[in-house]
């Protein structure tokens, strides 16, 4: 029998943001441990250049320098996520491959002494040829960066489904445009910091990080050390957005350097650092080509998508992918080609984003904007045309099990009232669609299952022990929301642990938007599992039919007839005499294809359900100073069905803003490979007074996996939110705008070239 | 080697006394010395507002302040907020709102509004945007940050509600 909820969807207080308002939340910087030593990185200054010598003996010499490493302590194990992009030393080898790669690391008793130790370190350099940008990557007789990437071309992924080219032969309109974006930074408001502890045989790790147990994996490779001796541990993370995805090259030099003392050792990264040395975002140029039906019905698309990867592979299969997967996951294609090139370049290295792929996506949907006017559509209509629906398949063969665009599109369109104020827009203002599906969790292999352990304490409280990750965004409070709706106590009840390889188990981590339904369903199967045996013994004890039973507020009740009660901690004692305590464990695998594989095998089951979003920006433009605005903004986001209403709603606030308002602003600038603003005064995160009036829709769905319903919580706002402004602003001025961020300089650039004529 | 300097100050209320060097920063003697670590590094020169505590009452970006000069100074961090368990007002908002999301920012973001309505307690939507502009936050796009910090303005001046 279905219940009423008692506590899921609520607008529960998080509950980790008590001690994150008094500032006891411990980050990894705040870490201090008993002799700790503090580390530096010596990083490239030459964009490309071989090492001839590193003498680091004069920094050894210095008081209170307790260890220097170069490559020649690591063990030359190269980092990749894929067997075939394992291209990365972390610790520099033979060459350097972009200013700021990490070249050796000091560990002293102080930051000032590991500083001055620094300029002891002499580094002979080889300057060599550098290139930076794809076009001069791939041109013939380019220099190349790594010997095994012929013409620097690092990843291509190749797609191609139908018959394109009969498609467009017999296309009525027939569209093809390029559209360029700027790499975004991820701006993490905590800059990278780790904290490593070898002692006795095993080294402790704490670092912001978006999934321990492949950090643990990648440590105990590049280290030789057996994976049970590797320990990362629970921290709170100050933001992720993809920069944790990874293991980090501060990651290897504060564990070598422990390892070389035997002292705890701290390296914390200035924001600066953070932003030229770490993983950031690509820069995106994406060719498109389409070709629709005279009523608007979508017959070919064919993609050639260059992304900028910087000096080493990264994520690269899945962040050359991503973009057209989101894409496919929303429209139906029944001709499509993908091509898309990853390349390396002389900078820093480029990874998985949130909002990843703004070119490819505003791209599409600007374009799609000018095919409906020359057809004479509404952008609305086009987009419910194409629109998949529920028990159809991408082009790519993954099953949508629920939602489809349709319902975030209406909900969207009535919130912003589309229909009455698209019509007659006043001069100078516009309003804008985009849409997008996102899947939740992507297959990555036999870690793409969560696991949860609960265990029922003497006085009636739990405790889930699970892998879920948070790296910010709840998915923490998400569990304890979910047992405590499934066990029938209150959330102060219930004490999570989570996210330490030592005592969790495998979880897919905070990846691919499977937190909520991979991770969540193995917590609700796991305290369903631990609720039948409680319920068990409850009805012997209480001499009544178990399926009458449940429990509320930390009691056994019946459903039928409410004087028939038992307080909970009754019956787990009762357990506990019997020596049979309530535990359970619950694991859950999503159903998706494991044959899929990035480039080889580009089909099958993505993910085991898609969450559906649709954005709707208003604009207001300035012609004589190419300024936008962004007076209000609807998102509507199908997640489901929502664990937390609050948590959503500031998913997809968050996602409006690194998102939407980000078009406006938001660009890594580089010269020659040096990046020119790796501060937060030069980089434009945006701020309070530049966002929009908001409004947000959540889309229920009721998913039929989704634990409660549950999909993703808010990404699909993160991939669309720029399409929306991007259109807006292309329906303000008429005038397709190919050039993002789309700051007032590019607004002009394309205003005078629409004048010219030649637009 | 570097000039050290003596230095008392009044941290959440307790005197401390502290010898530090020149180019030591309020946030490092905060964080390093007296093991107050709610004020967090984001930038290290003013830009986003991680480290903002109260400086004699003003919000005040403590990664650009330089401990030396402040003999005598009063500082309230954001560990000083709560009268124990007490939490203010700005803290138990900042829950029920959802403004808290990954945290890096909340300390500063809870100091610049105390900062706000010690001066302005009637402040606006419009006061408390302005303000707040001060300040980054990556995770939650402001909204409910605002939402919280105007839940007490109003608050302090029920009948404006």
């Amino acid at each position: 029998m279905e219940n009423e909820y008692t506590i899921l969807g609520e607008r529960m207080k998080r509950t980790d943001s008590l001690a994150k308002v008094t500032g006891a939340a411990t980050f990894t910087a705040d870490i201090k441990l008993p002799r700790m030593l503090s580390a530096k990185v010596l990083r490239s200054p030459h964009a490309h250049a071989r090492i001839l010598n590193i003498d680091t003996g004069r920094a050894e010499k210095l008081p209170g320098v307790k260890a220097v490493v170069t490559a020649a302590d690591a063990h030359g194990v190269k980092w990749g996520v894929f067997k075939y992009t394992q291209d990365h030393p972390m610790l520099a080898m033979d060459k350097v491959r972009y200013i700021g790669e990490d070249v050796a690391g000091v560990a002293a008793v102080d930051e000032e002494t590991a500083l001055r130790a620094l300029d002891l370190i002499t580094v002979e350099y080889e300057p060599l040829p550098a290139v930076f940008n794809p076009d001069d990557a791939m041109a013939e007789g380019a220099p190349l960066i790594h010997e095994e990437y012929a013409n620097n071309i690092n990843i291509h992924v190749h797609i191609d489904v139908g018959d394109v080219d009969a498609a467009f032969n017999q296309a009525h309109l027939v569209r093809e445009d390029t559209f360029e974006a700027a790499g975004e930074a991820y701006s993490t408001l905590e800059p990278y910091a780790v904290v490593a502890s070898y002692a006795n045989g095993f080294l402790d790790l704490w670092m912001p990080n978006a999934g321990p147990h492949v950090r643990a994996k990648a440590l105990s490779n590049m280290l030789k050390m057996p994976l049970n001796k590797v320990r990362v541990r629970h921290i709170n993370v100050g933001g992720h957005f993809g920069a944790r995805s990874e293991v980090s090259p501060g990651d290897l030099v504060a564990a070598l350097l422990s390892i070389k003392t035997g002292r705890p050792v701290k390296l914390a990264l200035t924001r600066e650092e953070n932003a030229a040395c770490t993983r950031q975002i690509h820069d995106i140029k994406a060719t498109i080509k389409t070709g629709v039906k005279k009523d608007g019905t979508i017959t070919a698309k064919d993609f050639r998508v260059t992304y900028d990867g910087g000096a080493y592979s990264s994520t690269g299969p899945i962040a050359t992918s991503i973009p057209y997967y989101v894409y496919e996951e929303a429209y139906r294609f029944p001709n499509v080609r993908y091509n898309g090139y990853r390349v390396i370049t002389n900078k820093g290295i480029r990874g998985m984003y949130g909002a990843h792929g703004r070119a490819f996506l505003c791209g599409n949907e600007v374009q799609l904007d000018m095919i409906a006017q020359e057809l004479g559509m509404d952008p609305m209509e086009i987009r419910l045309k194409n629109g998949l629906k529920v028990g159809e398949e991408t082009a790519t063969k993954s099953v949508i099990i629920s939602g489809g665009l349709e319902a975030p599109i209406r909900q969207a369109a009535e919130k912003a009232r589309w229909a009455k104020k698209r019509i007659g827009l006043p001069e100078g203002e516009g309003i804008g669609m985009g849409c997008v599906a996102i899947m939740c969790g992507f297959p990555m292999g036999f870690r793409s299952g969560s696991t949860c352990y609960v265990k029922i304490n003497d006085d009636g409280q739990a405790t889930i022990v699970s892998g879920i990750v948070d790296t910010g965004m709840g998915n923490e409070s998400m569990a304890v929301q979910i047992a405590s709706e499934v066990l029938g106590i209150p959330p102060e009840d219930i004490n999570l642990v989570n996210a330490d390889t030592e005592v969790t188990n495998l979880d897919p981590g905070a990846y691919s938007q499977a937190a909520s339904f991979v991770g969540g369903n193995a917590v609700k199967r796991a305290c369903e599992e631990a609720k039948r045996q409680i319920l068990t013994l409850a009805a012997a004890k209480m001499d009544h039919a178990m399926e009458d039973l449940t429990i509320k507020d930390r009691t056994i009740v019946s459903r039928t007839d409410p004087s028939k009660r038992m307080p909970l901690r009754w019956v787990v004692r009762e357990a506990f005499f019997k020596g049979e305590p309530i535990a359970a464990t619950g694991a859950y695998m999503p159903k998706i294809s494991f044959d899929r594989e990035w480039i080889k095998n580009p089909q099958g089951q993505m993910a085991g359900t898609y969450s559906f979003g649709c954005s709707i920006a208003e604009v207001t433009v300035d012609r004589e100073t190419g300024k936008i605005c962004i007076p209000r903004f609807t998102a509507a986001h199908d997640c489901g069905n929502p664990i937390n209403t609050m948590a959503v709603e500031g998913q997809i606030e968050g996602s409006i803003q690194q998102a939407g308002v980000a078009v406006l602003t938001e660009e890594n600038r580089w010269s020659d490979g040096w990046l020119l603003n790796p501060d937060l005064l030069e980089y434009k995160v945006p701020l309070a007074c530049d966002m929009p009036e908001i409004d947000t829709v959540i889309v229920r769905s009721n998913d039929p996996e989704g634990p409660f319903g549950a999909k993703e919580g808010g990404l699909t706002t993160r991939m669309n939110a720029y399409s929306a402004v991007a259109c807006a602003a292309h329906s303000a001025l008429g005038v397709p705008l190919k050039q993002l961020p789309l700051t007032p300089d590019r607004v002009l650039k394309a205003l005078d070239k629409a004048k010219g004529g030649d637009a | 080697m570097m000039e050290r300097y003596n230095v008392s100050l009044k941290v959440n209320g307790e005197l401390v006394a502290l010898n530090v060097r020149a180019g030591e920063t309020l946030l490092e003697s905060l964080r390093e010395r007296l093991e107050l670590t709610g004020a967090k590094e984001g930038c290290g020169l003013g830009a986003c507002g991680s480290c903002t505590v109260l400086l004699n009452g003003l919000p005040t970006r403590s990664c650009i302040v330089m401990t030396a000069e402040l003999d005598g100074a009063e500082v309230q961090s954001i560990e000083g907020l709560a009268d124990g368990t007490d939490l203010d007002p700005l803290q138990e908002r900042f829950m029920e709102k959802g403004a808290v999301q990954c945290g890096f920012c909340t300390s500063g973001m809870i100091m610049t509004a105390k900062g706000l309505l010690n001066r302005n307690p009637k402040a606006d939507k419009g006061d408390i945007i302005r303000t707040m502009s001060s300040n980054l936050c990556r995770c939650t796009g402001y909204k409910k940050i605002v939402e919280a910090v105007e839940a007490v303005s109003s608050m302090s001046e029920p009948e404006n509600k």
